[in-house]
């Protein structure tokens, strides 16, 4: 057996046997373990102006998170409903919304947000904690959390159609309100 | 009836094929050929066996016979005519049958073809061809059955994608898979080699034009594949780093390492072992790319139906192809030593040994990148996804070297370059590359990618432009005839080198193509009523009208734009969103209008009640990208159907 033998067999029998174990794993099903868990804190730089954001400071208030990036093209089917969604409830001061930052480069998150607008913070995920934090595996996904900085709903995908008015009538609605809210 | 007709001759297939495993190796050690000649008429048996299940479905398709769980699932009653044959490859189990009926149809031709020059390796390569038949047949028959019937009878089919209700479907998967499977045939010669101890660089000449075949073919399904998402899947690109397309991308780039190292091997008697390899790695690629994309291990646009059953034993298939391939390969390299070493590293051995280790890294990359969320998610549980930027950031730097090796390799000397050769050879691209450089920063491209590509495809350009122009000059000072005629008698002379400078002419179309509508990609979505107008660089693009449309199987909101450059009207597009109502998806039509070989790209993702949202881009030179994959083509097809009689190398 030469060196190269036994590197070739270890690597074969590595990816084979990562094969068998990915068998048993749906690739679209969403870990929940999160909903019902308390959210992770985290903070970061916003990306337009720099300034250190940290979820600190809104305890109390319903938070929804949205993971985005500019290399993302889901994203921007859902970015009009995202606009829509904080014209709505952002008179309200009880709740905030953030953007999320993914994989993505500052100036290309920047000329994005320039491109498109938009009247919400954006923090940058800059070690890819946060993601991680949350179990982000794509995007975009939502996350909402409540006052009481539990994680209470997730969404994967772009926020339209259903999934939009879902997220808006019988989640924020219902959690602003103080109303119990059936989980799905 | 006719269902169970080709039900029948399918599973005779599976028989025929295990007899046609065994009986060749039987006849070889029992030194009986007839036993040998059995296993010839057993593969082309199968050729006709497949061919009659393939007609089954095809005709159950056609007559909409609903009592067939395929048929049920993949079409229906308004399904256009052409979309049914199609739907056959529409779904998981007829892709099989796709892919099985093509490996006979290969098998078969390889042994009529090279039955009487190579008798000493034919029983191998019989019984390995049988192998890899006899495993996707049982697949076949026991795990995903095309020829199932249903009771009680549906009334009508639950219709095939909409998504590959496209005239790109009933080309691009035939085309992968008279890729893929086509490397089946030098797997098969080499292990067959490897078995019989014929060494030497026979195997590498008898394949070199099924190889060229095979992945040419891979190379138009992939292509394909790109505009097909182009347009269909309405993001404007062509290319997404999605699993599935680096499925197809991986053997592709281990196969054209091959390509070019066995040409080394040929010439120097180098590379032995690692010719053996590179075809091994490439045909098992093409194996695990089929496993990825219908086991359901990876998230992916083009996933079947997940099924850990099927799943597993792919990949027993893909484990037991691989431990006998590299298996075979650890047993018999000791017989495979090269006793020529390398001269000098400035020699056109080395660039091939770099060219092969570019490509390999290009693999390995691209690999790494498509498994890593698999790994990520085996060893911790949590869910990740590796975007464009990964690639784009890893991928690119590697497709560069590779270009600029593409310009050194083909006119470098062999053994070792002298100072002369390389002068003579590489002064004027130099220059050449600089002063576009520098051309490319005055006309204000000042992206780093932008003017690494105008520098390193104009220096390629040069170095095939003055090889031609010294070839040309040769020929007709020694034969006294003009410069054209020297052109077309030095290119048929060494017509194998010359069609790869014409592929390598067609890649670098395609890279300018990859660039400009990569890097100069202008695009806008906004929201927009019935009046409005957007203004997209030059153009001016106005929204006049919405309204409802319908086709055979579909309706639709079709909306109607005025495009003009200043107060020219260029034309009216109309992108649509479709409603398949069968399937109840929707998919969104995509408009195109072809200016200087771009593309202005309008889609409509969302029709909302007061406005719809319209997305525009302007692709520059996007054309180039297909034009080039032409041009490629056309050097394949030149090198596959070169005169025999003429030198070669």
């Amino acid at each position: 057996m030469k060196i190269w033998h036994i590197i070739l067999v270890i690597s074969i029998a590595g990816l084979l046997a990562l094969f068998y174990k990915g068998l048993w794993g749906d690739p679209r099903a969403i870990p929940t373990v999160l909903i019902g868990t308390q959210a992770a804190t985290f903070s970061g730089p916003e990306v337009r102006t720099g300034e250190m954001l940290s979820t600190n400071r809104f305890h109390g208030k319903v938070i929804l998170i949205n993971f985005w990036a500019s290399w993302c093209l889901e994203c921007r089917t859902e970015h009009e409903n995202l606009m829509a969604l904080n014209r709505r409830f952002s008179p309200n001061p009880n709740f905030v919304m953030l953007g999320i930052n993914y994989q993505d480069r500052l100036e290309d998150a920047q000329k994005y947000l320039q491109e498109y607008g938009s009247t919400f913070d954006h923090v940058r995920d800059l070690k890819g904690t946060i993601s991680i934090d949350y179990g982000v595996y794509g995007v975009p996904e939502t996350f909402v959390i409540d006052q009481q900085g539990i994680i209470r709903y997730k969404y994967v995908g772009p926020l339209v159609d259903t999934g939009y008015t879902h997220l808006t009538d019988d989640i924020l609605q219902p959690l602003l309100e103080g109303r119990s809210i059936s989980r799905s | 009836m006719f269902i169970e007709i080709g039900h029948f001759c399918v599973v005779l297939a599976l028989v025929l094929s295990v007899l046609a495993m065994v009986s060749p190796i039987v006849g070889l050690k029992t030194g009986r050929p007839d036993l040998v000649r059995i296993a010839r008429q057993a593969v082309t048996l199968n050729f006709f066996f497949v061919s009659i299940g393939m007609a089954s479905l095809i005709y159950s398709f056609l007559t909409n016979d609903y009592s067939v769980k395929y048929v049920m699932a993949t079409s229906n009653s308004k399904l256009p005519v052409f979309y049914k044959v199609a739907g056959l490859w529409g779904g998981h189990e007829g892709s099989l049958m796709l892919w099985v009926w093509i490996l006979t149809a290969y098998s078969t031709l390889v042994v009529w073809l090279h039955w009487r020059t190579q008798p000493v390796i034919m029983p191998y390569l019989l019984s390995i061809q049988s192998l890899i038949m006899f495993g996707f047949l049982a697949m076949i028959v026991f795990l995903s059955n095309p020829f199932e019937r249903l009771f009680p009878v549906p009334p009508d089919g639950r219709d095939l994608n909409p998504l590959l209700q496209d005239p790109a479907m009933v080309v691009h998967p035939p085309m992968l898979y008279l890729g893929y499977v086509g490397f089946s045939i030098p797997f098969a010669f080499a292990m067959a080699a490897l078995f019989s101890g014929r060494l030497g660089e026979e195997w590498i000449k008898v394949t070199q034009r099924w190889t060229l075949f095979a992945w040419m073919a891979l190379t138009t399904g992939i292509l394909m594949g790109g505009y097909w998402a182009y347009y269909e899947l309405g993001w404007g690109g062509y290319w997404g780093w999605d699993p599935v397309e680096n499925a197809s991308f991986m053997p592709w780039l281990v196969g054209t390492a091959f390509l070019h190292s066995v040409m080394v091997q040929e010439k120097r008697k180098m590379f032995k072992v690692w010719n053996l390899f590179l075809i091994i790695v490439t045909f098992s690629l093409s194996l695990i790319g089929t496993f990825l994309v219908r086991s359901g291990v990876l998230s992916s646009v083009h996933s079947f139906a997940t099924d850990p059953g099927r799943g597993l034993y792919i990949l027993v298939f893909v484990a037991t192809m691989m431990s006998l391939g590299f298996g075979t390969l650890i047993v018999r390299s000791g017989k495979l030593r090269s006793q020529i070493e390398m001269d000098s590293i400035l020699s056109k051995e080395s660039v091939f040994l770099f060219n092969n280790l570019f490509f390999l890294v290009a693999a390995a990359t691209v690999f790494l990148g498509t498994l890593y969320p698999l790994l990520v998610e085996t060893l911790k549980t949590a869910k990740v996804s590796v975007g464009p930027p990964y690639y784009n950031a890893v991928f690119m730097p590697v497709a560069l070297g590779l270009l600029v090796m593409m310009g050194i390799g083909p006119t470098i000397a062999w053994r070792k370059a002298s100072s002369d050769n390389l002068r003579k050879n590489f002064l004027l691209p130099i220059i050449v590359a600089v002063l576009t450089t520098a051309a490319a920063w005055l006309v204000g491209i000042r992206t780093v990618f932008g003017m690494a590509g105008a520098m390193v495809v104009s220096f390629v350009a040069t170095t095939i432009f003055v090889d031609f122009a010294k070839i040309s000059a040769l020929w007709a000072r020694r034969h006294e005839i003009n410069y054209l005629l020297g052109f077309y008698q030095a290119f048929t002379n060494n017509q194998r080198r010359s069609a790869g400078l014409i592929t390598h002419i067609g890649v670098l179309v395609m890279v300018v193509g990859i660039i400009a509508s990569t890097i100069y990609q202008v695009e806008k979505v906004v929201p927009m009523r019935i009046g409005d107008t957007i203004q997209l660089k030059n153009y001016t693009i106005k929204m006049v009208g919405l309204h409802e449309v319908s086709g055979a199987n579909w309706t639709a909101e079709e909306g109607l734009f005025e495009v003009y450059k200043g107060d020219r009207l260029l034309t009216v597009l109309k992108p649509q969103k479709r409603i398949y109502p069968v399937s109840e998806t929707p998919t969104t039509e995509a408009a195109l209008y072809t200016i200087h070989l771009g593309h202005i790209f309008l889609t409509m993702p969302e029709v909302g009640s007061d406005h719809v949202t319209v997305r525009a881009l302007i692709n520059p030179l996007v054309l180039l990208v297909w034009i080039g994959g032409g041009i490629m083509g056309l050097g394949v097809l030149l090198n596959i159907f070169r005169p025999r009689t003429k030198a070669s190398g």
